[in-house]
């Protein structure tokens, strides 16, 4: 069985085909903040003219109303969309306020610190480059060698006593 | 340097940080750029407020599936792909090369979320 919000959609949806002007503007009026308050508002909104036993014609034409906006919002009516176009040079006007706003408000960027480790756009490239050079693998070895050398051959250079009388 | 080109120097490192990503732009809801950055391999009709216009229906809608509010649209094209965020007001678009790392696109979202929140009163005020 169909949940009922939407039966609910469906039946209304059927009645709302003489008023498609109707639908269009409301889905282009405000379309994002109605959309994720709808399902709540939807239930809360249609119970309660049903719940009066004698509505009011006025009241009724109204919640008809609002129940045919709610399902128009609901409806996902793709040739209903009407892609507005922008004037080329509203386009430029508006893009141009909007970079001068950027100098006006300011825009904090964020700093990054600086990581050991960072992403490399493509690894594969980086993997498959050439090794290291066989001079430079010789230069780094020796001179592990030679600071291991310099750390085995450290030694205590015995100088004074090491124990030495504390009260005289 | 002034706010907006620090801004693109920024968006221009993030730009660079992804292998094969052309452009980040991040407009308005009809597709007006408040700032943007392409390199010159970007699909020039892709960045047109016309293309880029028709997710903001798309995402309208596609939050009516009972599936909770859409946030990113990810289209992928034979030569190239698309990745647009729902941070309404602002829409931020990245175009990419078909063989992109479409999830190191989507990491980039983290690193850009931080400066939304000023530009979304930018597009507010005006």
């Amino acid at each position: 069985m169909l949940p009922k919000p939407l039966q609910r959609r469906q039946w209304a949806a059927g009645m709302s085909d003489g008023d498609a002007a109707n639908e269009r503007t409301r889905l282009l009026v405000n379309p994002v903040s109605n959309t994720p308050n709808i399902p709540t508002a939807h239930s809360d909104d249609y119970v309660n003219p049903y719940a009066n036993p004698v509505p009011k014609k006025t009241d009724e034409q109204s919640a008809l109303n609002r129940i045919l906006q709610e399902t128009a919002a609901n409806v996902i009516d793709v040739g209903a969309l009407d892609s507005h176009n922008l004037e080329q040079h509203e386009y430029m006007d508006r893009s141009k306020a909007y970079a001068k706003r950027i100098e006006v408000i300011g825009v904090q960027i964020p700093d990054h610190p600086p990581c050991l480790l960072k992403d490399i756009p493509a690894p594969e490239r980086v993997l498959a480059g050439e090794g290291l050079p066989q001079q430079d693998r010789e230069m780094v070895t020796d001179m592990m060698n030679s600071a291991v050398t310099a750390l085995s051959e450290i030694q205590v250079e015995h100088k004074e006593d090491l124990v030495v009388p504390f009260l005289s | 340097m002034n706010v907006f080109q620090e801004l693109k120097k920024f968006l221009y490192q993030l730009l660079n940080s992804v292998d094969g990503l052309h452009s980040i732009l991040i407009t308005d809801r009809d597709g007006v750029p408040v700032i943007s950055v392409s390199d010159e391999k970007a699909p020039e009709l892709a960045m047109r407020a016309s293309f880029l216009s028709t997710f903001g229906m798309a995402t309208d809608q596609g939050s009516k599936l009972d599936l909770g509010k859409n946030k990113t649209i990810i289209s992928i094209y034979s030569s190239y792909q698309v990745v647009q965020m729902n941070k309404l007001p602002l829409v931020v678009s990245f175009i990419a090369n078909n063989i992109c790392d479409t999830g190191h696109i989507l990491s980039l979202e983290s690193k850009i979320d931080p400066i939304l929140q000023n530009l979304k009163n930018v597009v507010a005020e005006a």
